[in-house]
């Protein structure tokens, strides 16, 4: 409601990306963006692949404020990533690749070009509630300051962005090391070369 | 049943009559406890015709299955009456912690009826010790001058007490309850005041009501405990902005009504939202027995202090009646809580006659929207009916109708609106319609899918909503019998509180259908109540305003309600004829009977 058209038209887009590669259910996820020193984000229970004006709440960047009362339940994760780091995009999403291998691993090491080139690794962290905004909210902002994307073990992926689109690409191409990672190591053959063996890679 | 006592106190006032009687496990067992249990003594009780302000009429204050238990928000009761507002059935619940003393004391239902011969009087519970006291060094008090009487002679006790609009027959009377929660619609405190009733008292419950299965409950808490905490609305929006915080949400979505429901958007909004209410007047919160989320404000002006507002007040008190000034609104609160005033229906009827003056149909100049100073000065009019207050004190059906314009008495049935446009979301507004007491927003309250999406969004214009009411009006039923917090709705799903029911009382053979079953039972019979006294399909219906008027400004602009659609849809669901009356198949699965 508080929209412009352009924007809303980079949330539709992003939403609809997010739910076509079924990163999200029907109803799970969030997206934000920083604008005038507010935070816009997807309202609770909107669905992310059919978003309308109405979905998009207003919130305080600072503070809490009544905007809590729609936004979506992850708005404090969101708020404390603008707060901590650079970000001026938040993508909340539950990348499946990303989850099975937070099941198993403490990072997720890029195997491939695009994603060492990108990313390198992907940190994973735990935290006492997963499904719940508190725990979240103190440590996925630290991970934040130095990586553009961090997977919470069992839940899903935080990415922050210059803007919802680039937040976006973190956010697929994280997905995409993932899941070329996972079927590599179905595979169970020595990789012919290993990115992550070479110079700097280990002090990312 | 487990968890509940088996006893109803009963008092005749006219003979000073008190007796103690069984309560049947067969009546719990299809009504549960609370409003169901209210309603049911009612029905089985109360004549047709029955004056509510006669000695005749019954108020009658239950408790349920969950009250005065462990789990979240189960500190509340209820009271039944039939209300001199509306002429219907009026059920309304409260929080704070009598109902757990009363409780405690070994009852389940107060049932008063009769008046009291000579002087005014109060009513004490003193552990099973019942006994009817003088109270005329009480009568003319406001409400919280006559709790620190009551509390000087009876020392730590809990206390329902009326103001000077309960004693005056106020009909937008409440009952007041730990200063400035209430049994606050349809003018329950005027019952009480007709019965020159001014206070009741209970004090010393030392009964225990632990949990059948006590492990089955700790694991249930730890759970509804953790989505309570996790859940922003539970964990932060309410305990921060108290419920103040809906004033802007409201408003976002063009359905706050202002200057008597003319307009429903506002962009002097944040002068008297829950943010500035906090930053400028918060002292503290407070909560209710077993409650985490302490969503009761207690607020400092600078000139005065007191509790609240909350936000049908701050909104009926303020925008509705053109205001927006928070002090005013807040001091205004105050002296409603002070004489025993519906913040509602109050605010409703100032702004029903200030549209009237707007309209030229009355001539008081003092009444404009927007002008706070007379906020005060009418209050006070109407709690003792002084001058024009002495016709605001009907409401604003009677008082419109005296000025023919009762196109702009925002009620139904007689009672006055809350504070959301029905224009805005279509399955509240046929909530409001159909809702057995009037224009209330609790008995199916369709905002929380409708606007906050929980416990899941919906497309508030859409019209499909007569099944999804009905559900919810059953489950709000069942959730005022057990008796439990809305807020706490939020954040658990309707099965938690059936998970609680089994845990509590070791029924594991209750099931949701049951419990909806129960709900269904509850309403349809204050259905069957009403229309004993006389209403039907007519009065299911909206102030024209909203089925002729678009709104011209906002989020919803352009809509009006095509309540004849959702009517016929939602009679059809009810298994109602076309005059909006159950059918006899439906009274036989319900084991109901036409009241006579």
């Amino acid at each position: 409601m508080v929209i412009d058209e352009a924007t809303f038209k980079e949330f539709r887009i992003v939403g609809k990306v997010l739910t076509d590669h079924r990163y999200n259910t029907s109803h799970s996820g969030n997206i934000s963006i920083r604008s005038g020193g507010k935070i816009l984000i997807k309202r609770r229970g909107a669905m992310l692949g059919f978003l309308e004006p109405e979905d998009i709440i207003e919130t305080e960047l600072n503070q809490q404020d009544s905007g809590i009362m729609l936004s979506s339940t992850e708005t404090e994760v969101h708020r404390q990533i603008y707060l901590q780091t650079d970000a001026m995009a938040v993508i909340h999403a539950h990348n499946p690749f990303c989850v099975i291998l937070s099941l198993v691993e403490d990072e997720i090491t890029c195997l491939d070009a695009e994603g060492c080139y990108l990313y390198k690794k992907i940190p994973v962290i735990e935290v006492e509630n997963p499904a719940g905004p508190a725990d979240a909210a103190k440590e996925v902002p630290k991970v934040l300051k130095n990586y553009p994307i961090v997977v919470v073990r069992t839940h899903g992926v935080f990415a922050k962005g210059n803007s919802l689109i680039d937040a976006l690409q973190n956010v697929t191409g994280a997905e995409q090391s993932a899941m070329l990672r996972y079927y590599t190591l179905l595979l169970g053959k020595p990789l012919k070369r290993d990115l992550s063996k070479e110079k700097h890679f280990s002090e990312w | 049943m487990f968890s509940m006592n088996n006893s109803i106190l009963k008092i005749n006032l006219s003979k000073e009559e008190i007796m103690i009687e069984e309560l049947e496990d067969e009546i719990l067992n299809q009504y549960l406890g609370g409003r169901g249990l209210g309603v049911r003594i009612l029905c089985d009780n109360l004549k047709k015709g029955a004056d509510p302000l006669a000695p005749e009429n019954i108020m009658i204050f239950t408790i349920g299955p969950l009250t005065s238990t462990v789990v979240p928000t189960s500190g509340r009761f209820s009271l039944v009456t039939k209300s001199p507002l509306t002429n219907t059935i009026m059920h309304s619940n409260s929080g704070g912690f009598w109902g757990t003393i009363f409780k405690r004391c070994g009852f389940d239902a107060l049932y008063i009826t009769g008046k009291l011969k000579g002087e005014p009087g109060y009513l004490l519970i003193d552990g099973p010790n019942v006994e009817i006291k003088d109270g005329k060094d009480l009568w003319g008090l406001t409400t919280e001058k006559a709790v620190e009487k009551v509390r000087e002679i009876e020392g730590k006790c809990q206390v329902l007490v009326i103001g000077p609009a309960g004693e005056n027959l106020v009909r937008i009377a409440s009952v007041m309850n730990q200063g400035h929660r209430a049994f606050g619609r349809g003018g329950v405190g005027a019952v009480m005041g007709s019965k020159k009733l001014k206070a009741i008292v209970v004090k010393n419950g030392t009964k225990k009501f632990p949990a059948r299965d006590a492990d089955h409950i700790k694991q249930l808490n730890i759970v509804a405990f953790d989505k309570i905490k996790v859940f922003p609305v539970t964990s932060q929006a309410l305990p921060l902005f108290g419920t103040a915080v809906m004033m802007k949400v409201i408003n976002t979505f063009g359905m706050l009504p202002i200057n008597n429901n003319q307009k429903g958007y506002s962009r002097l909004i944040d002068s008297v939202s829950g943010e500035k209410l906090r930053e400028d007047f918060l002292e503290d919160d407070e909560g209710c027995v077993s409650c985490p989320i302490r969503c009761g404000r207690l607020t400092n002006t600078g000139e005065m202090k007191g509790k609240g507002p909350e936000f049908e007040s701050l909104w009926a008190l303020g925008p509705q009646c053109g205001i927006f000034d928070l002090k005013e609104i807040t001091h205004a609160n105050y002296l409603c809580n002070s004489y025993g005033l519906d913040t509602i229906s109050t605010g409703n009827t100032i702004a029903c006659a200030m549209e009237l003056q707007q309209r030229n149909l009355l001539k008081d100049s003092s009444l404009k929207f927007g002008k706070a100073q007379i906020l005060c000065d009418f209050i006070k009019k109407i709690a003792y009916k002084e001058d024009l207050g002495e016709e605001l004190a009907e409401g604003s059906l009677r008082f419109s109708r005296k000025y023919k314009g009762t196109q702009y008495a925002m009620q139904i049935k007689g009672m006055e609106l809350p504070a959301y446009d029905p224009r805005g979301a279509m399955g509240q507004a046929l909530n409001f319609a159909t809702s057995n007491r009037g224009a209330c927003h609790l008995t199916g309250y369709l905002i929380g899918m409708e606007l906050l999406g929980v416990p899941k969004l919906i497309d508030r214009f859409s019209l499909a909503k007569s099944d999804q009411l009905a559900l919810r009006q059953n489950q709000s039923a069942v959730e005022d019998s057990l008796v439990v917090c809305k807020f706490v709705g939020f954040a658990l799903g309707f099965d938690f509180q059936v998970r609680f029911l089994q845990a509590i009382t070791g029924r594991d053979d209750i099931t949701i259908s049951q419990l909806i079953e129960i709900g269904e039972r509850i309403y349809t019979l204050e259905r069957l109540f009403n229309i004993r006294e006389g209403f039907l399909r007519k009065d299911d219906t909206l102030p024209e305003r909203f089925l002729k008027e678009p709104l011209r400004e906002g989020p919803s602009k352009g809509r009006v309600v095509p309540l004849d659609r959702l009517l016929e849809d939602y009679y059809h669901v009810r298994q109602w004829n076309e005059k909006g009356i159950p059918k006899e198949e439906l009274l036989t699965k319900l084991n109901l009977i036409r009241l006579k």
